[in-house]
């Protein structure tokens, strides 16, 4: 049994090597982005997938910035990524996910944690898509990941640039080139096994993969950025394959509409946002897809600085060399609040909550700095992280490691971590979560003697991308 | 007047006042067709460059416009986000010297923060014909 597993590693990290090896380009093996534009990795992330200023425009840009003067790819933009992650927690044990079929759920080993493959480019002409397709390696699922299909232009308005465009996507904020909204938030990785606060809002996740929204967007003078987008659910209709491979949970009512509005301003190497987004959802309760349905309306604020470094002037006078957009010392610092109003119209008739209507309020905020040598570029993260609401006894029952004791959603903590990345497409993450109250207590919040410290983690992950 | 013409004219010299004038006029017809297609040939010359233009523009448009601009000023949307200078095609020193070579070079292997492009050697003659005609004239 355990030969087998043996092989089925060693097979697995063999063609992990093969696809290293892969001459997909001239220069260098790097993924569908650099490939179409010939751009260097780092001119669109600080350490990916984090963008830097210019990212963000290639992405508002529609994905189709490239090198060759036809419009379309050939070959078509593909790019893959492997994550392989080893988790420490209580209550973990030392299985390998996928192949401990016993309890996939609680291995601390995770080979792979996730496996996916990328169409990440131009389509044809203004029409670019970053789609995903992940398989993943601890619920053994194939499943359409983030996905956003956008068509781009721009002109000039009122004297100034005006970008302007159309998103399909199927996760709320997975359009956002801000790293201060949920679906690229910080930590870009997180464990797949460990457990976390049971309390979120809906903009947060909830709907992730299980809703198709079309959206429009412009972004002026690269100051003003401006988009709304309406979402519904992805279980039927058009919008049916923007969920595929992902049980529908949460069930929208007609359409749930987004908005968004940011303000940028650059200072030199400085670049600094602050924004509003939110959304409105008429859900149905679990399990029903018709009668009476809970309304979540969310409001958030996000702020986002960057310091891109600086470039060294001979670097800039060079001729027939390329450049990355960015200096040594690289710092990014987000933060975002998001409250929640929960009317549980339909559940409170029901006797799901004890409340006829509840709050949440989360806060994150965390700091970066990355330095580029020339052994790779090297950095870190640290955050805290904070989510209050009202005490809802039925909402937040009591049950092991997942329940609370008090019923109360409250939980806080902080976030550590250090990034390694030797080459453009390797990076090692170590990350440790400290948590001082989950689930509404820092000890025995569960009601059955787990303390809030016992869900403190330890996760490595190693991140490929090809 | 060459002296075949002369002696052509001569010989219809002796046929009818009416057949000579006709003979004339068909000289003079003939010689105004070619005059007036030797004066359009700049025009159909012009034609064809348009084309080129046509196909320099959008190549612009698609491959230099986000970040050089739409008025080439070196100030398109995605010029903001960059740390070094997009260059301003509407400055008359850009235009000193061998410029055609120039950005030949530089579309073929890049420079500062912009890639080298895969682009056919009409491709850039293209590009380089709408630069030239369409903010040069600016300077």
């Amino acid at each position: 049994m355990i030969g087998e597993k043996l092989r089925k590693v060693f097979f697995l990290l063999i063609v992990l090597v093969l696809l290293q090896l892969l001459p997909l380009n001239t220069a260098q093996a790097v993924p569908s982005f650099a490939r179409q534009t010939g751009m260097s990795c780092n001119e669109c992330h600080t350490i990916f997938p984090e963008l830097t200023p210019f990212g963000q425009i290639f992405k508002l840009g529609g994905y189709v910035m490239s090198k060759t003067g036809k419009p379309y790819e050939f070959p078509p933009p593909l790019a893959g990524m492997v994550q392989a992650s080893y988790t420490d927690a209580k209550g973990l044990i030392s299985g390998v996910a996928p192949f401990d079929s016993a309890n996939r759920a609680t291995d601390k080993i995770n080979l792979p944690q996730q496996v996916s493959l990328f169409y990440g480019g131009r389509i044809y002409d203004k029409v670019g898509a970053f789609v995903q397709g992940t398989y993943d390696g601890v619920s053994n699922k194939i499943f359409l990941d983030i996905t956003d299909i956008r068509y781009s232009n721009n002109t000039i308005a009122w004297g100034k640039n005006l970008i302007y465009g159309l998103t399909l996507n199927n996760s709320p904020t997975a359009q956002d080139v801000w790293h201060t909204t949920p679906v690229w938030g910080v930590p870009f990785a997180s464990s797949a096994v460990a457990s976390t606060p049971a309390a979120g809002t809906i903009i947060d996740g909830a709907l992730d993969q299980q809703v198709g929204g079309i959206g429009a967007y412009v972004f002026w003078n690269n100051l003003i950025y401006l988009e709304g987008t309406v979402y519904r659910t992805a279980g039927n209709g058009i919008t049916k394959p923007l969920g595929a491979g992902t049980p529908t949970e949460q069930v929208v009512d007609g359409a749930a509409p987004y908005w968004r509005l940011a303000l940028e301003q650059r200072w030199e190497n400085h670049f600094f946002t602050i924004g509003t987004y939110g959304m409105q959802a008429d859900i149905f309760p679990s399990g029903n897809k018709s009668g009476p349905v809970d309304r979540f309306t969310d409001i958030a604020f996000d702020a986002q600085y960057q310091y891109m470094g600086t470039i060294e002037a001979e670097h800039m006078q060079m001729e027939g060399e390329h450049k990355a957009g960015a200096g040594k010392h690289i710092i990014t610092a987000h933060a975002t609040w998001i409250h929640e109003k929960q009317d549980w119209k339909a559940s409170f008739a029901l006797g799901n909550t004890a409340n006829s209507s509840d709050f949440l309020n989360t806060f994150r905020m965390n700091l970066n700095y990355y330095y580029r040598s020339h052994l790779g570029d090297i950095g870190g993260s640290t955050g805290y992280f904070s989510t209050t609401g009202k005490t809802d006894q039925l909402l937040y029952s009591s049950i092991p490691v997942d329940g609370s004791r008090t019923g109360s959603p409250n939980s806080n903590g902080f976030i550590l971590e250090a990034d390694y990345r030797p080459l453009e497409k390797y990076k090692f993450s170590l990350q440790y979560i400290i948590y001082n109250k989950f689930n509404g207590a820092s000890s025995n919040y569960d009601g059955f003697g787990r303390d809030a410290f016992d869900n403190n983690t330890l996760y490595a992950v190693i991140w490929l991308m090809f | 007047m060459g002296p075949h013409f002369t002696e052509a004219v001569e010989a219809k010299a002796a046929e009818t006042p009416g057949q000579k004038e006709e003979y004339l006029m068909k000289r003079i017809l003939g010689c105004a067709v070619v005059i007036m297609f030797l004066g359009a040939a700049p025009l159909l010359a012009q034609s064809f460059e348009g084309n080129e233009y046509d196909k320099g523009e959008t190549l612009y448009k698609n491959k230099c416009q986000f970040c050089h601009g739409i008025r080439g000023d070196g100030k398109g949307p995605a010029a903001e986000p960059l740390l070094g200078h997009s260059v301003d095609f509407t400055n008359s020193k850009f235009w000193q010297n061998d410029v055609e070579k120039k950005i030949e070079y530089t579309i073929k292997k890049g420079r500062e923060m912009m890639p080298a492009f895969d682009l056919e050697p009409d491709e850039i003659k293209a590009i380089i014909s709408y630069m030239s005609h369409t903010f040069k004239k600016a300077t």
